[in-house]
């Protein structure tokens, strides 16, 4: 069995520690195993029937912290550990009997062995009926399907070959796809929404290199309806022509119509939801053609490959620790803000602020969503173990990353009382280069079990866990009425996509406004795009774009 | 004759007790109690919740994320962490929880001494 930490090295164990390996073995961690128990919540301590209350010998203290000797079983408080040793030489490595944890105590510091941590976690593994660490294999499918940067079986070359052509219409040495989309009716959140797909490597490179084709069109072979998917592509290939007037996307917006009639208005409407909506479009139009009669998961259309990711959800009991695992597909996060609303005595509320002053960050927010959460009390859950209702825990981690990471921040709160929603304008930070590690299943999983060195939930990589911000959907405004603008960043310059008029404009900017979606893609995707266009001329300094105005 | 080697032998020492047995202080009394019983767990168990919930937690892995730093990870023990937090993660406790403790070892030692 092989141990991988990939967020950080295996701390060396000291010499003492070795020349106890090497003489006793795992004689004194055997003995252990048979009196660790393991709390609901994760943690682990030796639990020694025999002696109720333990007590230093030295000193007959009953109070702080106690260290077992691994050799002799001796207790000592830690203040006494030292005396231990000198009494008997070479008993140097102890148990800390409330952490199941190892300490030295010539070096005075804890020690870490992978060795014991696995001693640790197969009795876990034993303890809890059912209970998973989290080394179940879901299926053969989702471990195999590793998203390697050729492995979503996208024709790069071609799609390099088609832009060097159009090098030669371009007008200005802007980048390719920069173009402004009309508004046809309150459809910002329809623009903003688009300029950030129309950005979205993966997706990007699938229509331009001819994924979806008219002629190839299953749908419109069939009967000469509209393909929201052929509109799709319409869009992109006059967003990369190079035609540098303002485009209106209004096929695309009737498509869309006729797949949500719900939303078929000139209405103002929620950007993230028209999202979802197109998304769901695109699965239900492809997802036919490509998947066939096959309907269990492992959707092969555009919209899943890019987008798709896997949430893993645990529910403990937290009377006997049993825990059950659900896996939940996704195309995107909604995140709550991570502020409360705090009051002083007299019942006035204070300016909106972190629970510690600080102001809100995207980690925060990833926190809070991978949290355990306790369930009220009027939510206990039916534990199988237990065979009863029991209290329980709520947890969430990310089983498996999307090439495509969208994060939607929830800024509204409904206020039972006064029935009605409201929209928190709070200013959110987030990080332009994203690491998504510690919020997978497999650190959150560690974490729970006290940081043990072994190897949870599966063999993710982390070279598929950081992410680069390519695009940013903005809202100003009330819930009633605002208006979205988009950011997107092409080869580290941001430019402001608002309908029409596109902007270079600078990273403050950016940071100024406030963000309600925010898009990443996987670092290694982002790397290989800028390859990509790296022979298309930048433009030189930083002259505005004035395209000619379209109407609003 | 010479007198027995007995005599002249000097008397048998006292059998001195490790820890020569004294009266255990009231505090010890109740902490045996608390364990005895198991309360003490209890009550460990609510405080780490309760500590968790106001940020306290979070505050102290800042405050030892810090003094990591600082010092270089290779170069700092738990002892020392340990030594540096305590006072001040005893000084941050909030009252609330102080209170509610506190209110709960009394309804203990109430229970307990009847």
């Amino acid at each position: 069995m092989f141990l991988r930490n990939p967020s950080y090295t295996n701390p060396e164990s000291c010499q003492h520690h070795a020349e106890y390996k090497l003489k006793h073995g795992f004689n004194g961690y055997k003995a252990i195993q048979k009196f660790l128990v393991t709390s609901p919540i994760g943690k682990t301590s030796v639990m020694k029937p025999n002696t109720k209350v333990p007590r230093c010998s030295f000193c007959n203290g009953c109070e702080g912290r106690f260290y077992l000797c691994l050799i002799c079983s001796s207790f000592s408080c830690l203040d006494h550990t030292l005396l231990h040793l000198q009494s008997e030489t070479g008993h140097a490595v102890f148990v800390d009997i409330e952490r199941a944890e190892l300490y030295c105590g010539v070096c005075r510091d804890q020690l870490y062995d992978p060795d014991f941590d696995q001693v640790v976690m197969s009795k876990h593994s034993m303890g809890v009926a059912g209970g998973t660490t989290g080394n179940e294999s879901i299926g053969q499918r989702l471990i195999k399907r590793r998203r390697l940067v050729s492995g979503v079986g996208l024709d790069l070359q071609k799609s390099k070959c088609r832009i060097s052509t159009k090098d030669l219409r371009a007008k200005s040495c802007y980048p390719m796809g920069l173009r402004g989309l009309n508004n046809l009716g309150s459809t910002c959140f329809m623009n903003s929404v688009l300029q950030a797909l129309l950005h979205a490597p993966p997706f990007r490179d699938y229509f331009l290199s001819g994924g979806h084709r008219l002629e190839t069109c299953h749908h419109r072979r069939i009967s000469d309806l509209m393909c929201l998917l052929c509109d799709v592509n319409a869009i992109f290939s006059a967003v990369y022509s190079g035609d540098r007037n303002p485009y209106s996307p209004a096929q695309f917006l009737y498509s869309w119509w006729q797949h949500s009639p719900n939303l078929a208005s000139y209405e103002q409407q929620d950007a993230h939801e028209f999202f979802i909506s197109m998304l769901d479009a695109i699965h239900e139009k492809e997802g036919k053609t490509r998947n066939g009669s096959k309907g269990n998961g492992d959707c092969q259309c555009i919209a899943h490959r890019v987008f798709y990711g896997l949430l893993r959800s645990d529910v403990t009991c937290m009377a006997c620790g049993f825990t059950s695992t659900t896996y939940d597909p996704c195309v995107d996060i909604s995140l709550n803000l991570d502020i409360t609303v705090s009051s002083t005595e007299k019942g006035k509320k204070l300016t909106k602020q972190n629970k510690n002053g600080r102001m809100s960050t995207l980690s925060g927010c990833l926190d809070l969503f991978t949290r355990p959460e306790k369930l009220g009390s009027d939510q206990k859950l039916y534990c199988q173990n237990c065979q009863e209702r029991q209290d329980s825990l709520k947890q969430m981690s990310i089983r498996k990353l999307p090439l495509v990471l969208s994060l939607h921040v929830k800024r509204f709160e409904h206020s039972f009382v006064k029935k009605c929603s409201r929209k928190i304008d709070g200013y959110l930070h987030y990080p332009f280069s994203l690491d998504m590690a510690p919020y997978l299943s497999s650190s959150i999983l560690r974490a729970r079990c006290g940081n043990r060195i072994y190897t949870f939930g599966g063999d993710e990589s982390d070279m598929f866990s950081k992410f680069e911000i390519f695009a940013v959907v903005t809202h100003s405004g009330t819930l009633e009425s605002g208006h979205y603008v988009s950011f997107v960043r092409l080869r580290n310059q941001w430019y402001k996509c608002d309908d029409a008029w596109i902007t270079e404009v600078d990273e403050a900017t950016v940071r100024a406004s406030q963000c309600y979606m925010i898009f990443y893609v996987q670092k290694s995707l982002q790397d290989k795009a800028n390859e990509d266009l790296n022979h298309v001329p930048n433009s030189p300094g930083r002259e505005l774009f004035l395209p000619i105005a379209g109407c609003c | 004759m010479k007198p027995k080697a007995s005599v002249n032998r000097p008397p048998t020492p006292d059998v001195v007790e490790n820890a020569p047995e004294r009266e255990p202080t009231l505090q010890e009394l109740i902490n045996v109690k608390l364990i005895e019983t198991g309360e003490k767990e209890r009550l460990m168990e609510l405080l780490r919740e309760r500590l968790v919930d106001c940020g306290w937690k979070d505050e102290m892995k800042s405050l030892c994320r810090s003094v990591v730093k600082k010092k270089g990870r290779n170069n700092v023990t738990v002892d020392e962490l340990v030594h540096v937090i305590t006072p001040k993660g005893r000084a941050s406790v909030p009252d609330s929880i102080k209170a509610e403790l506190l209110q709960r070892i009394r309804t203990f030692l109430v229970s307990a001494a009847l």
